[in-house]
């Protein structure tokens, strides 16, 4: 009887374990979920993007808008920077994005212009952190 | 006979082939041709303009880019510089007014596809840009007030305000001016080119219709296939106007009497300084949407020397070339990019241009592809004065 009951306590303290890891695990993927739209990562952080209008074409301004988040749940490290670089022809965007905080950690930037066919590397700069991603326009 | 008809089909057999191989242009070259079209472009009125596309404004437009008094002198027109017998440019290497300027006269062809305007972008707007010749005293000479007395004062152009806007001039001397530059561009954003032989040859490809297609002169494919491809030159002339409407560095001197035109840097500068600008009182778009171009624009050490990106429809009538008109034909054109010196453009800008070392043949055919960028008829109505107003 003795011997029944220390394997129920066992196996309840097991599954205590278990539910609080998942709970914690929750707790992590509460924290930084994001909506839908193209997902970039670091270590530290995720962020997803989609643009207004969706396909980018050279030469048409569009808007960008972003969620960001700490994986670790933490807060989102301040100061927010946009911008982008073509690599094989050196140089930038001939505008500067802005930034315009929605509140949890969602993001409207405006200003944004891709003048000319190619790759271009879009650069999210969260609190010194980079993080970058490539896109391809025709 | 039997010979002659074999001949006949010999010789239809090997136009045949000559042409199907030179359009046997690679996916990416197929992708990069139809980004040049269709043609005409669509195109909707300016926002920030509440007269853009209303025939009264048009017609006021027209009535002003022929009036002689908006110079005091009474001497130079819009259509001084920008005149309809020559592809509504003047010609010159520089343009001449009252006095001789720096920089080359730009076509008025298809002039509302563009973002900024002029060569160095100091005009966000067309109207904004059509207010600048009348106060620049090397070109019209004029002033705010005396373009405003004169409309006020003269009964017919009193009268066209007043059926342009559905108000009488008003008392500001400023809000005068914004009407003349309102109405002036939307008269010019009616001069568009008509199709040319490369439009027809683009449609065709996008339809795979081979028998239309074989209409397209050799050379002028010949010519295409480098635009799109090794030239690279599509990459600043890109879409159906052929410009991405940007500044690049392409290696131009910049040199002028008694010192340097900075190019997009000083128009950066003096399109933050303009009161007609889109973030000024005179924009009509209240959703403000016009007006983030000129909210995000850079100033970058960059733009210093960098100059707009001309669009090429009917570029060959537009000679001589380049933001100074320093080259007089597109030969030259072809001839500078092929022996560009890449040491001239600057060390922290784009590693896009390097020289071409086109062959003498390749640089034919590269003119005969932009010689195919020449509409085929006008499409602009012939000009007529109108009905006095009453």
């Amino acid at each position: 009887m003795e011997e029944r009951r220390d394997t129920f306590r066992r196996h309840a303290r097991r599954a205590l374990s278990a539910a609080f890891a998942g709970a914690a695990i929750a707790g992590v993927a509460q924290a930084c979920e994001l909506p839908p739209g193209t997902r970039v990562e670091s270590q530290r952080l995720a962020l997803s993007y989609r643009t207004i209008p969706r396909q980018i074409a050279v030469g048409e301004q569009f808007v960008l808008e972003f969620s960001a988040c700490a994986k670790a749940g933490t807060a989102l490290p301040g100061g927010v920077k946009l911008d982008a670089y073509m690599p094989e022809h050196r140089h930038g965007m001939n505008y500067r994005a802005s930034v315009n905080p929605m509140g949890g950690g969602r993001f409207r930037s405006e200003g944004w212009l891709f003048h000319m066919p190619g790759r271009w590397e879009l650069i999210f700069d969260l609190g010194g952190e980079r993080l970058t991603h490539s896109v391809r326009i025709e | 006979m039997t010979r002659l008809a074999l001949a006949a089909l010999l010789a239809l057999a090997a136009a045949a082939n000559a042409v199907a191989q030179l359009l046997d242009f690679s996916d990416a070259e197929l992708r990069a041709i139809l980004h040049h079209g269709p043609w005409p472009a669509p195109w909707s009125p300016d926002p920030s303009n509440r007269v853009s596309g209303s025939p009264e404004a048009i017609a006021f437009g027209e009535h002003l880019f022929f009036e002689p008094r908006l110079s005091p002198s009474g001497k130079v027109l819009c259509a001084t510089c920008h005149a309809p017998f020559r592809a509504w440019q003047d010609a010159r290497a520089r343009a001449f007014g009252l006095a001789e300027a720096e920089r080359n006269t730009q076509s008025l062809f298809n002039v509302r596809h563009n973002r900024w305007f002029g060569w160095d972008g100091a005009g966000d707007t067309l109207w904004a840009q059509s207010i600048r010749p009348i106060l620049e005293a090397r070109e019209m000479g004029g002033s705010q007030a005396e373009a405003a007395v004169l409309v006020r004062g003269d009964p017919e152009l009193a009268c066209r305000f007043r059926r342009t806007f559905g108000e009488p001039p008003p008392a500001a001397d400023e809000d005068v001016l914004a009407g003349i530059g309102k109405a002036l561009a939307a008269f010019q954003e009616t001069i568009v080119s008509g199709r040319s032989p490369f439009d027809d040859f683009r449609d065709a490809l996008s339809r795979n219709d081979f028998s239309s297609m074989k209409k397209y002169p050799e050379a002028a494919q010949r010519g295409l296939r480098i635009f799109v491809g090794r030239g690279n030159c599509s990459a600043c002339h890109f879409g159906p106007a052929f410009s991405n409407g940007e500044f690049h560095d392409t290696g131009v001197p910049f040199f002028v009497r008694g010192g340097v035109d900075p190019g997009r840097h000083g128009g950066v500068k003096k399109l933050r300084a303009n009161v007609f600008n889109l973030l000024g009182a005179h924009n009509d778009d209240r959703s403000g949407s016009s007006a983030v171009k000129t909210r995000q624009v850079a100033l970058e050490h960059r733009n210093f020397g960098e100059f707009k990106v001309p669009s090429l429809r009917n570029v060959a009538q537009t000679a001589p070339y380049m933001h100074n008109g320093s080259l007089a034909t597109l030969a030259d054109v072809v001839r500078h990019y092929s022996g560009i010196n890449a040491d001239r453009l600057h060390s922290d800008g784009e590693s896009l241009l390097k020289p071409l070392r086109l062959s003498a043949g390749e640089a034919a055919d590269l003119v005969a592809f932009l010689e195919s960028l020449t509409e085929i008829a006008s499409v602009l109505p012939p000009r007529r004065p109108g009905p006095a107003c009453r």
